[in-house]
């Protein structure tokens, strides 16, 4: 065994361009660990998520100091296929070519990708390969038996999918797991019914050295308290409620509190005095905006882990998170930084309690802040991730 | 694990649990017996406090309650308020009292005035509590409302996403090469 690893990535996408969700969160891992190994990373040339289009150039690159291989994709996701697909997966008891036929309309479709990852794991060039999601074709026909130890981190929202034998064959092959959350370790678990090897890590956050809460306010004309959401603007992620919640509770009890939305919105944003929808804003903004805001709303149902509540925590502001995911249910409850609502009842009294008590505001920001540095801080992250190499290279052993 | 464990500065669980109770306490009668009457009390000074009303009713109605709650016996036309010779002229009065029967017969008035003051009574109780049922009343309509705009909603993605997903069935079907 060398003493510094040789590690391979594998995901979907991967670039600067991608500032949230697993492919984010894989970037910020890779350029943890470039100072502890030599890291490398296996992706496509897709930017687009929804389509696979290639967008990047095929071949080597580097990025922030990661070295990049991309692979082309074969063929763009059809969207209606992909729909007729996910209704014969989402029915009790699909069949194996059900599933089959759902992972290879889901994509990014990219065999050379595969190839290449296979061939370098039955190699044994890598001390161990890191995938990221469970649920994307390069992951599912890249992560295969080999004689290099697989760490997935599975990036798991609770919708089932976890539940497909597809999926039971692909945690099997997996030597070491970085979950994100107890929540997701459980989740998985009952699934497989067995405990699986690995630890909860999750991932930390590009923190800034310095916020500027007035600035941000005099910038954007934004007076008196507001609830701050950060994300894309869409249906999926629960956006509408969160609007809807929001209006009602300003139409009865007659607070002067704002909602300032960043993000690309992919709805109808209604037009209130109330709601300041600024579109994407760059990532020292959100920072500003954290800062001066009272407290951040996550109305999201289906969360793997929500940096945006990390980076809340870090930034000692309470969240008011939806009560139907279990990841940010019991985020809020470890961390004592967040209270969650599962209608609009709970809504209403949560921010009115939070709206009227900048001392319990203050005692939950320093709850949150607390268990960010415990748990996300980038050194606490990086010993995880180096003991989950440790492990799977001694499993491999 | 650290990670497992709840956060000693805040109790998250304790205070979710406050806020199911303040709202089942709501949802008991919507909203409390003390918050009904401050509402129900607004609303009556909204009323009479309008066009409609002498202005000063309502400062009368509240300060000079003696006005309409009063009591009325047999013996309150025979009574008198001045001071020490009080006594003595109720006692004439008493004594004249047969005299006077002969030119007029004041019992059916008396039975009136005293039913009349046990009415008001009656009735400003009554209004009171309607007043307090009323806005009870209009408190539910006001949440029912809101929970039948939220069902309305929700029913309306519902159908978006079933014509979504009845467009993408047609237009599959549409896609296919004809045999």
């Amino acid at each position: 065994m060398t003493e510094r690893p040789r590690l391979a990535f594998v995901v979907q996408r991967y670039g600067l361009e991608i500032a949230g969700g697993a492919e984010y969160h894989c970037r910020l891992i890779a350029e943890l660990l470039r100072d502890h190994a030599d890291v490398c990373v296996f992706t496509t040339c897709a930017l687009d998520y929804v389509e696979w289009k290639n967008h990047y150039p095929e071949g080597d690159t580097v990025l922030n100091g990661v070295p990049v291989k991309r692979f082309k994709v074969e063929r763009t996701r059809d969207i209606l296929e992909f729909a007729a697909a996910s209704a014969r997966v989402d029915r009790p008891g699909p069949t194996p070519e059900d599933e089959e036929q759902w992972m290879d309309a889901q994509g990014p479709v990219s065999p050379a990708l595969r190839d290449h990852v296979i061939a370098e794991a039955g190699a044994g060039t890598y001390d161990a390969i890191i995938y990221f999601s469970y649920r994307y074709w390069t992951t599912c026909r890249s992560l295969v038996p080999s004689r290099t130890p697989a760490i997935l981190a599975p990036t798991a929202e609770d919708d089932g999918l976890y539940r497909l034998a597809l999926f039971r064959r692909l945690f099997d092959a997996v030597t070491q797991f970085a979950f994100n959350s107890v929540e997701e370790r459980a989740m998985l678990e009952g699934a497989m019914g067995r405990a699986l090897p690995g630890e909860i890590v999750g991932v930390g956050s590009d923190l800034p050295k310095t916020t500027d809460g007035a600035g941000f306010r005099a910038r954007f004309g934004i007076e008196g308290p507001f609830l701050l959401y950060v994300g894309r603007i869409d249906l999926n992620k629960g956006c509408p409620e969160l609007l809807d919640f929001f209006l009602r509770y300003k139409a009865e009890t007659g607070s002067n509190l704002g909602l300032v939305l960043i993000g690309r919105a992919v709805l109808e944003i209604p037009r209130d005095p109330s709601v300041h929808a600024l579109g994407f804003l760059e990532d020292a903004e959100k920072w500003n905006a954290l800062e001066a805001c009272t407290a951040l709303a996550i109305p999201s149902r289906l969360e793997s882990l929500s940096m945006v509540t990390l980076e809340a925590f870090y930034a000692q502001r309470p969240v008011v998170a939806n009560a139907h995911c279990a990841v940010l249910r019991g985020q809020c409850r470890r961390s004592g930084g967040g209270l969650y609502y599962t209608d609009y009842d709970e809504f209403r009294e949560i921010l009115t309690l939070l709206e009227g008590d900048a001392a319990l505001r203050a005692r939950m920001g320093r709850g949150g802040h607390a268990y960010f540095q415990e748990n996300y801080a980038w050194p606490v992250i990086l010993e995880k991730y180096l003991r989950l190499i440790g492990a799977a290279r001694k499993v491999a052993a | 694990m650290s990670i497992e464990i709840d956060s000693k500065e805040v109790d998250v669980r304790k205070i979710m649990a406050g806020i199911r109770d303040r709202i089942a306490e709501k949802k008991r009668g919507l909203y409390t017996d003390e918050e009904i009457r401050e509402i129900a009390e607004r609303r009556l000074d909204a009323v009479l406090e309008s066009g409609h009303f002498n202005p000063d009713f309502l400062k009368e109605f509240k300060t000079k309650s003696d006005v309409w709650n009063y009591r009325f016996d047999a013996e309150t036309i025979y009574r008198t308020s001045r001071g020490g010779a009080a006594s003595l002229l109720g006692k004439l009065r008493s004594v004249l009292k047969p005299i006077q029967k002969l030119f007029w017969n004041p019992t059916p008035m008396i039975a009136a005035l005293s039913r009349q003051s046990d009415l008001n009574q009656y009735t400003a109780q009554m209004l009171h509590n309607l007043t307090l049922e009323l806005t009870r009343l209009n408190l539910e309509v006001q949440e029912l409302r809101a929970r039948l705009k939220q069902t309305d909603a929700a029913l309306d993605e519902l159908r978006k996403r079933e014509r979504a997903l009845e467009s993408l069935a047609v237009l599959k079907d549409d896609s296919r090469p004809s045999a």
